[in-house]
């Protein structure tokens, strides 16, 4: 529970002096603008006169203070003689968790008034490093050091501290994807994760199919209960693929199809178990189970995952080469003259051999990728809404995936011109150590290989990074903000892998880092918002938004299309109400009692709606779709892919 | 994704195990229930926590579950039900945790074991879920749970021994990658094998040094195997000069004391390539005085690292304090050339040479002294002095010519009673181009270097002329006193002079004439105390040497006086108005050891004060002077009253003053001098004082 309550709406921010810091980063992830809001930052050494900023905040300013100065001074927190070399920290958000600073620094201890709320102590001497202080109406969030050059490095939960008083998120964007893998939630309540992952912002999920590989009667109804809680919550579901990984029983029943290493050994790398697409039997029998499992659930999509080969070593590691396989080798033999197994042999160090063979394998891998988007083609004819994703690890900004693992995004992106899907950009492991400005480069690489730039989108990894990384090993707090933040300004689409990496103390900030607006102003009673895939936007009672009644918005949140819009408070209220909808909505409007939307989207859209319409036209035409009604009283509505105007009655 | 846990391999088989356990869950939570809300209005917040269970809102009762655990802890029943609704939210480390407090609190209840065990499992505990597993499996009597437990021991167990060979098989073939060293380390760890886990870690650990990390995995399995020693070699290697995260958990695994010496060195012996660890055993020895030694480790600490001055310049003082100069000198050289902060004035200290003038110009570091200084002013107002100094300190290290901070700091030093910190910062300030601080640094500098220096020299005098006696009279004196280390008394050498032009008044044949003084020099050697709050004691023992012809006293004799002096004045608003006091107390053995007391009062105005010549004052006073003995002698008892003047001009002397004085006086006694009770007398004396 805060320990402040405050309804103060805080979206945009000052910073007093010349010398920003990274405060315009970490504000800037979670959707916050520069303006002449009623949050200032008094960065280390701005010049602030005392009696001016405290009764600036007595009367309801949110103050963000750094270190020592005469301000802080006069709030009663005061710099001991006492010093302390600073490296590791402890947040209260997370307080198992190491915190680590790369350069440490010698700070002093602060003394902080009684009443002050603590939220980062340095770990050994427990000092205050971050803390809040109440005064008059107002708030002070003070910190014992600077930011640092990119916001992320020192104190990964400032947005948390600021939500404890009161500041919230200023947008929400409910288009993020995320991965799923049962086995880590098997015993949680699927109602409850998807209320969940909505709130998160989350558009699609991409559940471990290899899982549900094979008929499992308990398996399947888990399965079926989990796609109709995420349909219920407006959430597509995606047969996540891990291609030439098949299936935990799959790999027992068929030692003989088992992809080999180049030491002979069956490719057991970490968890995937690895099975031989070249052998034409194989790749039957894993087809015919891919389309069993495609027909046996509601699937919205599916997503053909890193499919190439391993490892991330390359040819520097034998024990995890792949394909080393009979039929690739004699294949290869065949047309190049020499067995690949050579290369560990008799012709290691023949670089003008192994460049052979790696280009062969690149070629071998962009085949594979095709067969297997051809196949997916073949079940998308019987199931024509389901969508496709390819996830591809990024070989242009690190082009050495292309001979560690064979990816080759160069051949596979000429697909885009032949088939609809989506071309997930995987961040390499090799550059999860980056920081968040990578993905305008990595987007930036990506614009001479395919026209169709609304078919990428890229995955963020968040794992436990095995470089060295500070200030946690995993991305959190500010650090995962200004990845998605950065992310969705680049691509139009983000996933994140993956949805169990999302502590509870991310939840509420995720959407609205994923929010892209380039515009926020208010102007008079209006409000004027420009995003280019849409945005919700907090809001309590109707709304006409560009001089029409609004219909699309639940009791929170005022739900807004692409492009420039104004909205503004109306007291004349809709029939009906779109609480949610997954889509990309285009307009939407009221005609008497009647409620008009229109969207376009390549895959299956839902929208909730606050009551049963009793009729619904989709351009023109009447439909009797099948509603499902909610435990909380509304009725859940699934819209055919495509562009369509939708009327309900 | 490429990272994903492998634990999903086995997740088919472990979930029919846990089908056994899982239907019972929440029963047993409705029967806690129903047991609790029989047990009455104290278990209100528990009855809450199970409402909000039954509707499914999961994080009300997960609150209201972890209230009734704080009033009841010892409630088995609500940490588990606690457990099974985190399940529900998906939280499954909190639910492993949960449990685990469950199972502290029954540790025979197998059913908790097991739940804790399968989410160990989940979670990344490998290894301890898999002991659980097989202590239930070999201990527990009931054949269910045992079958349960031995699929599942052989769930984690099976791959993790498929693993072990698969990657031994692997480093037969090459024996020097790197990843199957650190695979097969790993598994063997989760699988209880710390021997051989402990030997790949440390293969792998030399196939690449600068992975630190797998000297902690190592000293963690040492540890555990309880070879001591070698374990603190691994992780105290792994401490020094490892990347921080890896540092921290070592430091974690570390005992709290402070390493001893000879772990340094084996350390060193596991990682000599660890210039961090030679450089902390280099400060360690120089500490415990073993130069030799320290000096060995610094050349390493300078041979791996050029560019660390701190050890060069300490190796260089190290080589300079033994008399290898030429050794020395391309180290202190080197630190010479490339710093120029505190560090190469050090060294040209310890040189001899020359200290340079430095003054930093960015502009942040000049808007960091203004808000030091701010913060120091703040602090010196609330009475934070030790605060003030730090501050000041700041802002002279980031202004180093701003001169009204090194004044500050002279007076923080001096309140802190730090004066030979003090003389120095006035010494400083004395070189202001602003005269107000030159002349205030100046004359605080004086009084306290004279107080603050082994002896000091004083000169005094005052030559006075008196209408009433027609007469011109001297006091002087020439004092050296000496200051020794902290008593609180100095001794001191002293000739003062008593004396006047006239010698006697009128004569009476066959009676000793009236001396208007003592007609002396008078030698002597005393001992005085500090002046404090204006207060001082001295008394000396001498000789006084007439040097008039007079037939009442020898010409030489005994001499013993002392006595207790005041002396304070309190200035007015604007520093304008004045109240000054000089009161002394003295017993004087030649007055027939008499006790004479002197007060002497001045209230005034300064109505000159020249600011562009500077030292050219006037005041107008008024005087209230009482002069009284012990021996209630005539002469000696007296009140004085009247106007007076002082001034100084610009051309005088800074510590020379005349003043004027015209007084209107009462004798107190009968038998007066003079033979007339009231007197006038006009004054006029000039005052000088030198110190040295």
């Amino acid at each position: 529970m805060p320990f402040l309550i405050s309804f103060l709406l805080f979206t945009s921010y000052q910073i007093v002096g010349d010398e920003p810091n990274a405060w315009p980063n970490i504000l800037g992830s979670i959707g916050m603008t520069p303006g002449n809001g009623n949050m200032v930052v008094i960065p280390a050494g701005a010049q602030a006169p005392v009696g001016v900023w405290l009764k600036k905040i007595e009367d309801g300013a949110l103050v963000i203070l750094e270190g020592a100065s005469p301000l802080a001074e006069e709030l009663g927190i005061h710099a001991t003689a006492k010093k302390i070399h600073v490296r590791s920290l402890t947040d209260v958000n997370r307080p198992q968790l190491p915190i680590l600073w790369e350069r440490p620094l010698e700070l002093p201890v602060f003394e902080l008034p009684a009443r002050a709320h603590i939220f980062t102590t340095e770990r050994w001497e427990k000092a205050p490093l971050v803390a809040g202080v109440r005064r008059g109406k107002g708030a002070v969030l003070w910190l014992g050091a600077s930011v640092g050059k990119l916001g992320y490095e020192r104190f990964p939960y400032l947005t948390q501290a600021l939500g404890e008083l009161g500041v919230t998120p200023p947008f929400r964007s409910s288009r993020l994807w995320a991965f799923f893998d049962t086995s880590y939630r098997q015993r949680a309540d699927v109602d409850y994760l998807a209320r969940r992952w909505r709130k998160t912002g989350i558009a699609a999920l991409h559940v471990a199919a290899w899982h549900h590989y094979d008929p499992d009667s308990e398996k399947d109804e888990y399965l079926t209960r989990l796609i109709e809680a995420c349909h219920r919550n407006a959430i597509l579901v995606y047969a996540w693929l891990e291609l030439p990984h098949v299936s935990e029983s799959f790999w027992i029943k068929h030692p003989e199809w088992r992809e080999k290493t180049a030491i002979g050994q069956d490719a057991h790398l970490d968890w995937r178990k690895l099975m031989n697409l070249a052998n034409p039997d194989c790749a039957k029998a894993v087809a015919e189970g891919v389309r069993g499992l495609m027909a046996r659930h509601d699937w919205d999509g599916v997503n053909l995952a890193e499919l190439y080969y391993e490892s991330l070593e390359g040819v520097a590691n034998p024990a995890r080469f792949t394909p080393m396989n009979d039929i690739v080798r004699a294949q290869f033999k065949s047309d190049k003259g020499f067995d690949p197994l050579e290369l560990f042999g008799a012709r290691t160090g023949d670089s003008a051999a192994r460049k052979i063979f790696l280009d062969y394998r690149a070629e071998m891998a962009r085949q594979m990728q095709e067969q297997w988007l051809g196949e997916m083609a073949a079940i998308r004819k019987s199931k024509p809404h389901l969508d496709l994703v390819l996830t591809h690890v990024d070989d242009r900004f690190d082009p050495r995936m292309r001979d560690l693992i064979g990816a080759d995004a160069a051949r596979v992106l000429p697909q885009l011109e032949k088939q609809d899907f989506t071309f997930l950009i995987e961040d390499p492991a090799t550059v999860w150590n980056l920081g968040p400005q990578r993905y305008p480069q990595i987007a930036e690489r990506y614009k001479p290989l395919t026209a169709r730039q609304s078919k990428l989108a890229i995955d963020i990894n968040i794992v436990e990074r095995y470089q060295d990384v500070y200030p946690t090993k995993q991305q959190t707090g500010v650090e995962l903000f200004q990845l998605v933040h950065t992310a969705a300004r680049a691509f139009p689409r983000v996933a994140l892998y993956f949805e169990n990496s999302i502590g509870p103390e991310d939840v509420p900030w995720v959407g609205s880092a994923a929010a892209s607006v380039t515009r926020c102003e208010t102007v008079g009673t209006k409000t004027v918002v420009d995003s280019p895939y849409g945005v919700g936007i907090p809001w309590e009672g109707s709304a006409v938004v560009n001089g029409k009644l609004w219909p699309v918005r639940s009791n929170t949140t005022l739900w807004l299309p692409a492009g420039p819009v104004v909205a503004e408070h109306s007291s004349q209220d809709t029939v009906f109400r779109v609480l949610d909808f997954n889509g990309q909505l285009r307009t939407a409007s009221v005609a008497g009692k009647a409620v008009e939307i229109s969207y376009q989207q390549s895959w299956r859209a839902i929208a909730v709606l606050d009551r049963q319409p009793t009729s619904v036209e989709v351009d023109g035409l009447k439909e009797k779709p099948v509603f499902v009604k909610r435990d909380d009283g509304a009725f859940v509505l699934t819209l055919p892919s495509g562009q369509h105007l939708v009327s309900l009655q | 994704m490429i990272l994903a846990e492998n634990f999903v391999t086995t997740e088919t088989l472990l979930v029919r195990a846990m089908k056994l356990l899982r239907h019972s869950s929440i029963k047993i939570g409705y029967f806690i229930a129903l047991a609790m809300a029989a047990l009455g209005a104290e278990k209100q917040v528990a009855d809450r926590a199970y409402d909000e269970l039954r509707v499914k809102q999961y994080d009300a009762a997960i609150t209201l579950f972890r209230q009734a655990i704080a009033e009841t802890p010892g409630q088995i029943g609500l940490w588990k039900d606690l457990a099974y609704t985190l399940l529900k939210t998906g939280e499954n480390e909190a639910a492993r945790d949960a449990f685990g407090e469950a199972m502290k609190l029954q540790p025979s209840d197998t059913h908790v074991a097991m739940e804790y065990a399968f989410l160990a499992y989940e979670t990344g505990r490998k290894p301890e879920a898999r002991r659980i597993f097989d202590r239930i499996r070999k201990n527990t009597p009931d054949l269910q749970q045992q079958k349960t437990a031995e699929q599942a021991f052989q769930n984690i167990d099976q791959p993790l021994a498929e693993g072990i060979a698969r990657w031994s098989q692997a480093l037969a073939a090459s024996p020097d990658n790197f990843s199957a060293h650190q695979e097969l380390a790993q598994l063997a760890e989760e699988r209880d094998e710390l021997a051989l886990a402990g030997e790949h870690f440390l293969a792998a650990w030399k196939l690449k040094p600068g992975y630190r990390g797998l000297l902690v995995s190592r000293g963690r399995v040492l540890k555990a195997l309880g070879q001591t020693e070698q374990a603190m070699a691994s992780l105290l290697a792994a401490s020094r000069g490892a990347e921080p995260h890896s540092a921290e958990k070592a430091r974690e695994l570390l005992p709290k004391r402070y390493p001893f010496v000879y772990e340094f060195r084996q350390a060193l012996e596991l990682d000599p390539g660890n210039v961090e660890l030679h450089r902390e055993i280099a400060y360690l020895l120089l500490a415990m005085n073993q130069r030799a030694e320290a000096e060995k480790e610094f050349e390493i600490v300078a041979a791996q690292t050029p560019d660390d001055l701190l050890s060069r310049a300490q190796l260089g003082f190290l080589l300079l304090e033994r008399g290898a100069r030429s050794e020395a000198m391309p180290h202190l050289n080197l630190v010479m050339e490339k710093e120029d902060g505190e560090l190469a004035d050090r060294v040209r200290m310890a040189l001899k040479l020359p200290q340079t003038l430095r003054r930093r110009t960015e502009r942040p570091l000049s808007q960091t002294a203004l808000e030091a200084k701010q913060l120091a002013q703040t602090s010196y107002e609330k009475g934070f002095m030790k605060d003030a100094l730090k501050y000041l300190k700041i802002a002279n290290e980031n202004d180093p010519v701003d001169f009204d901070v090194m004044l500050r700091l002279a007076w923080v030093n001096n309140i802190l009673k730090d004066d030979a910190e003090a003389i120095k910062w006035f010494a400083l300030a004395r070189q202001s181009p602003d005269e107000k601080i030159v002349s205030e640094a100046t004359k605080a500098f004086r009084n306290l270097s004279a107080t603050e220096s082994s002896n000091r020299t004083t000169f005094w005098t005052m030559p006075m002329f008196s209408s009433r006696w027609k007469n011109l009279f001297d006091y002087s004196q020439l004092k050296t006193e000496f200051k020794l280390g902290g008593l609180p008394v100095r001794p001191y050498f002293s000739a003062r002079f008593i004396g006047d032009a006239r010698g006697s008044g009128q004569t009476v044949p066959g009676v000793n004439p009236q001396y208007f003084s003592e007609s002396s020099v008078i030698f002597g050697m005393g001992l005085a105390t500090q002046v404090k709050h204006g207060l001082m004691g001295w008394f000396e023992a001498g000789t006084s040497v007439r040097y008039r012809n007079r037939n009442d006293v020898a010409l030489a004799v005994s001499d013993y006086r002392g006595g207790l002096s005041f002396a304070r004045s309190w200035r007015g608003p604007m520093r304008q108005s004045f109240l000054e006091t000089d009161d002394d107390a003295i017993f004087i053995s030649r007055f027939q050891n008499d006790g004479i007391f002197y007060s002497q009062n001045r209230i005034g105005y300064r109505v000159v004060e020249s600011e562009e010549t500077l030292g050219s004052q006037a005041s107008l006073f008024w005087n209230f002077n009482l002069t009284a003995d012990a021996r209630r002698q005539s002469w000696a008892n007296f009140f004085e009253t009247g106007p007076g003047l002082r001034f100084r001009t610009t051309g005088m002397p800074a510590s020379m003053s005349v003043t004027t004085s015209f007084l209107r006086g009462s004798y107190l006694l009968p038998g007066y001098p003079g033979g007339k009770p009231n007197f006038f007398d006009l004054r006029i004396g000039l005052w000088y004082a030198i110190s040295h």
